[in-house]
């Protein structure tokens, strides 16, 4: 599903985002990439939906090289990657619907398939009661769960979450969390980048540790050990 | 500033009508006199008449008799005593055959004139009589070359400026709009649809000039017009004419030229500062 080869993303030539890094992370696959900050790990996730193009070696994602990807082609693979941010990213002045649908409405998807897509995956997060409400009247967990929402409208085969707890409490960051779970039992590739210790060690799924920008250890079921 | 460069412009065609218009009526008014001896056979006048109706240039050939030209010089002298006494004294009519040649152009009267050097005419000729209206003409010409010039430059720097703001427009557009253009971008929005609210602004933008142009221009045709026609003579000089049938072609060609200046500058201004 993604395969990095000798991926390396140098800011400056004494600047090294990423170094060297190699991994594969197999469809339906739910990776968590931990390490400090300043590891690399947010370079890492924009390596995989082309917001950073790489310094030197290979990156693939469903058998598409995306290295040298085209300006034009940026969107395509957009709408294959579902993305979620600490900051939620939602548009304030749209409400949660208008929120969700505004990702269809780019892409040129009908009306009434807007109209069929978005209470589903709105139903998926469990806000299909809130869908009229702004973002301001939501608390940090539902914002997010409207961004996993509208990152899902697409279908996509891989979702990357870079930090999506880093804004959210304990009880929130463990909805959140199981909601990727969720997500990712119906077949959905999950890479999530984090630093929190609790939910890497309550997933037991795979870690990946960043140091440097290298990868210093890659566990099946792993531990957060930094 | 894009309306300032569509009135800029419009105002020079306006003062292009405005010259062609008064280069027509004072070439109108130039002719040929040609004074021929009072001995000169009809059958001379006549073929004088019908080689100068065969040339390119002549627009128009009007023939005077002897006596028809005594009877002018009579009314036109009618109260000079002096003159008139004179005549008395000659006893006959001094007066030849006269022929009063209109061309199509100032330019014509040159090869006019050359051209009643005929020899077979030629010595029957007494006197031509013909100002030099073409000095006049390129005076004219002279004058509205500067003033268009000047038109130009001020045309070239408002557009100069146009662009400018145009540019500024829409960085300041990507500025106020960049968290929801990454929104876009984050969920896969085209380049196109990015760009394409930016674009439409502009063509939105030109239309509503050129729509401003045209409500300033018809007025401001309509009230100085009159004015004009008054310095021709009470002709129409036919601004509002020309701007009617003509409108569609003005308007609609500084819409498309207007269209494709804004375009550019925001294709540039979004190259720079909109990272798509």
């Amino acid at each position: 599903m993604i395969r990095l080869k000798n991926v390396s993303k140098l800011y400056h030539p004494n600047i090294v985002g990423v170094d060297e890094v190699s991994l594969h992370i197999r469809p339906g696959e739910f990776v968590s990439i931990v390490g400090q900050s300043g590891t690399g790990k947010s370079t890492l996730a924009k390596l995989l939906f082309a917001e950073e193009r790489p310094s030197r070696g290979k990156i693939e994602i469903g058998g598409w090289d995306i290295t040298d990807i085209r300006d034009r082609d940026i969107p395509t693979l957009r709408r294959q990657i579902g993305v979620v941010f600490q900051d939620f990213k939602l548009l304030q002045k749209k409400t949660v619907y208008e929120n969700i649908a505004f990702a269809l409405q780019v892409a040129g998807v009908t009306p009434s398939r807007i109209r069929d897509v978005v209470p589903r995956v709105l139903s998926i997060v469990n806000l299909d009661e809130k869908l009229h409400r702004y973002p301001k009247q939501l608390s940090g967990g539902e914002q997010q769960r409207v961004a996993i929402a509208r990152a899902l409208v697409h279908s996509p085969k891989v979702l990357v979450a870079d930090e999506p707890t880093g804004n959210l409490d304990t009880l929130n960051s463990r909805e959140i969390v199981d909601l990727l779970s969720k997500i990712n039992e119906f077949g959905t590739t999950i890479v999530l980048v984090t630093h929190d210790r609790e939910i890497v060690n309550r997933l037991r799924k795979r870690v990946i540790t960043l140091e440097d920008g290298k990868i210093s250890s890659d566990v099946e079921e792993g531990r957060y050990k930094l | 500033m894009l309306l300032l460069t569509l009135l800029t412009v419009n105002t020079l065609l306006v003062m292009n009508v405005i010259t062609e218009r008064a280069i027509d009526l004072v070439e109108d008014r130039i002719e040929v006199s040609v004074y021929f001896q009072d001995y000169t056979e009809d059958t001379t006048i006549t073929s004088a008449v019908a080689y100068l109706r065969s040339l390119a240039q002549v627009r128009d050939v009007q023939t005077i008799s002897a006596d028809e030209a005594y009877e002018q010089f009579l009314e036109r002298h009618e109260g000079d005593e002096d003159i008139l006494a004179s005549l008395e004294e000659l006893g006959e009519n001094p007066f030849g055959p006269t022929l009063v040649i209109k061309a199509y152009s100032a330019e014509d009267f040159e090869i006019i004139i050359d051209a009643l050097d005929n020899p077979q005419f030629a010595d029957e000729i007494r006197e031509k009589d013909f100002s030099n209206y073409e000095e006049v003409i390129d005076r004219i010409r002279e004058t509205t070359d500067r003033v268009r010039g000047f038109g130009i430059a001020l045309s070239a720097i408002f557009l100069f400026f146009a662009i400018l703001i145009v540019f500024n427009t829409v960085r300041i557009g990507i500025f106020i709009h960049r968290e929801e253009i990454g929104i876009m971008r984050l969920v896969g929005a085209s380049n196109w649809f990015i760009k394409a609210p930016f674009l439409l602004e502009m063509i939105f933008l030109s239309l509503m000039s050129v729509g401003l142009a045209v409500g300033i221009m018809y007025p401001v045709l309509a009230i100085i017009e009159p004015r004009f026609n008054l310095y021709f003579g009470g002709q129409s000089v036919g601004l509002i004419q020309y701007f009617s049938e003509n409108g569609l072609l003005i308007f609609g060609g500084q819409f498309l030229i207007l269209v494709l200046i804004t375009l550019f500058s925001t294709s540039l201004a979004m190259r720079k500062f909109l990272k798509v």
